[in-house]
C-alpha cells in the first residue's frame, strides 16, 4: 500500500532517504509545472522546485500535520519563492524556448501560446492558480481549494473569471489574422 | 434559462471537452453573445491542453535530484559509532593527568628556584694551576656576595686595602693567618688583578728574619716553607712547612 505524504515525510525526517526519494518523485515534476506556469521560466522552475526540497529536509522546516497537508505545503512554499523572484524583477526567459524548432504552423500556434503565457504571467496572482491547478495540472476544485485554502465556491468563481480574461485576450490575438483573412 | 446561469455549464463543459445537449445547442445558435462565448471557451481549453501536454515534456535535470539525494544524505548522515575504550574509567585519566600536571609544576618551581640562586650577579672566575713545585693562584676581582667559594684558600688582589697588614687586604690577611701564612711586614701591596705564586722553598732563619718574621732562636737549620711573591718576586707572606715547625 502506498505512503502518503505525511507517512513519507515523517519517515524522512527520521534520516530515511528512501522516502525523501519517494516524495521528490511524487510531487517534485507537478511543483516544476506550478512554477514553469506561474513564472514562465523553466530556469525559475528548476530553481523553485529544488529549493522546495532543499527547505523541507532543512532543519527549519515549519509543516505541520494538523494545519494541511503536505502538498499544500510545498505548494505554498512554491508560491511564495515565485512571488519572491518576481519582485525581483521581470523573468528573462521565455517559456517557449524548448520549441523553436517548429514549422510554420507550429511557429503560429506558439505565437499564440506565448501570447497566453504572458496574459497568464500578468494576470493577478488569485486567477494565475486557479487557471494553473484547475487547467493545466487538472486538479478538481476539491484539490485546489484544498492547496490554495479556499472555498469550493471562490475557486470556481475565480476559475470563471480568469477563463472570461483570457479569451477576451485570445479574441483580441486573433483579430487581426480574421480582417488579414477577409 | 438565463445567459448567466448557461455560462457556468459552457465553461464546464468547454473544459471537459463536452459537447452541449440539444437544448444548450439550440440556446447557443439562438444567443450570438453566448454562441462566441462557446466558441472562445473551446479554444482557451484547446490552447491551454497545448501548453499542457508540451509543459509535461519539461522537468528538471536529473543532476538536481542526485544533488539534492547527495545533500540528504550528508545532513542526515550518523557519525560513528565510537567503540568504549577498555581500561581505566576516563575520571581516572583526567585525575592522572591533573596529578601529572601538578608535578610539573612543582619541579618547574624548585628548579627555578635553584637555578636562580646558582646564577650569580656578577661572574665569578677563580682559576688555580697547580705545577709541580709552584702552586699560581689568579684570582680576579669578585662583586658576588652570595658566592659559595671558599675565598681562604685563594689570594687575591684588589686595589685600594690597607697596607697595615703587609701586602693584602685585612680579611685576606685572616685568611692567610689561618691556613699558616704569616705576613711578611711592610711588603708593598699588590696591585689590582695581580698574580700571586706561591713557592716551595728552604729558607734560612736569618732570611726569615731579614724578612722582618720573628724567628725561634731554636731553629738552626734550613726550613721548608711556602712563600707568598707577587709578580714583581717581593715576598708577601711566608708559611713554615714540615717538620722545620719544631724547629
Amino acid at each position: 500500500m502506498q505512503k502518503s505524504d505525511e507517512e513519507l515525510y515523517r519517515l524522512m525526517r527520521k534520516g530515511n532517504q528512501d522516502a525523501f526519494a519517494q516524495l521528490y518523485e511524487r510531487r517534485e515534476p507537478a511543483l516544476y509545472r506550478f512554477a514553469l506556469h506561474m513564472s514562465g521560466s523553466p530556469a525559475v522552475a528548476e530553481e523553485v522546485s529544488n529549493e522546495v526540497f532543499v527547505q523541507l529536509m532543512g532543519p527549519t522546516t515549519r509543516f505541520d500535520e494538523t494545519r494541511g497537508t503536505l502538498e499544500s505545503f510545498l505548494y505554498g512554499i512554491a508560491r511564495n519563492l515565485v512571488r519572491a523572484i518576481r519582485r525581483l524583477g521581470p523573468v528573462a526567459e521565455p517559456v517557449d524556448r524548448p520549441f523553436r524548432h517548429d514549422i510554420l504552423g507550429e511557429l503560429i500556434t506558439n505565437e499564440t501560446t506565448a501570447a497566453l503565457h504572458r496574459t497568464l504571467r500578468e494576470m493577478p496572482e488569485r486567477y494565475r492558480d486557479v487557471i494553473v491547478l484547475c487547467d493545466l495540472e487538472e486538479r478538481s476544485y476539491e484539490d485546489v481549494a484544498r492547496l490554495i485554502g479556499r472555498p469550493v465556491g471562490t475557486v470556481r468563481s475565480r476559475l470563471h473569471r480568469a477563463r472570461a480574461l483570457l479569451s477576451a485576450k485570445l479574441k483580441r490575438l486573433n483579430a487581426p489574422s480574421e480582417v488579414f483573412s477577409k | 434559462m438565463s445567459c448567466g446561469e448557461l455560462t457556468n455549464d459552457l465553461v464546464e463543459l468547454a473544459r471537459r471537452g463536452a459537447e452541449p445537449d440539444a437544448a444548450l445547442r439550440a440556446h447557443l445558435l439562438r444567443c450570438a453573445r453566448c454562441g462566441e462565448r462557446w466558441e472562445a471557451e473551446r479554444d482557451l481549453t484547446s490552447q491551454l491542453r497545448i501548453i499542457r501536454e508540451r509543459a509535461a515534456a519539461l522537468g528538471s535535470p536529473q543532476s538536481q535530484r542526485q544533488a539534492l539525494m547527495r545533500d540528504f544524505a550528508r545532513i542526515h548522515r550518523r557519525p560513528p559509532v565510537r567503540m568504549a575504550q577498555p581500561g581505566f574509567p576516563k575520571w581516572i585519566w583526567a585525575m592522572g593527568a591533573a596529578a601529572a600536571l601538578l608535578l610539573a609544576i612543582f619541579a618547574g618551581q624548585v628548579l627555578g628556584k635553584h637555578s636562580i640562586r646558582r646564577v650569580p650577579t656578577r661572574a665569578v672566575h677563580n682559576r688555580g694551576i697547580r705545577t709541580d713545585r709552584t702552586v699560581l693562584y689568579e684570582a680576579s676581582a669578585s662583586y658576588d656576595d652570595q658566592s659559595d667559594i671558599d675565598d681562604s684558600v685563594f689570594l687575591s688582589g684588589s686595589s685600594g686595602f690597607p697596607n697595615g697588614s703587609g701586602g693584602f687586604p685585612d680579611n685576606e690577611a685572616v685568611a692567610l693567618s689561618n691556613d699558616g701564612f704569616i705576613t711578611v711586614p711592610y711588603s708593598p701591596p699588590l696591585a689590582p688583578g695581580e698574580m700571586v705564586r706561591v713557592v716551595h722553598t728552604d729558607l734560612y732563619p736569618e732570611s726569615l728574619a731579614s724578612m722582618g718574621v720573628e724567628v725561634d732562636p731554636a731553629w738552626t737549620g734550613e726550613l721548608p716553607a711556602d712563600v707568598a711573591v707577587g709578580e714583581d718576586g717581593l715576598p708577601r707572606a711566608v708559611r713554615i712547612t714540615g717538620n722545620g715547625q719544631n724547629y
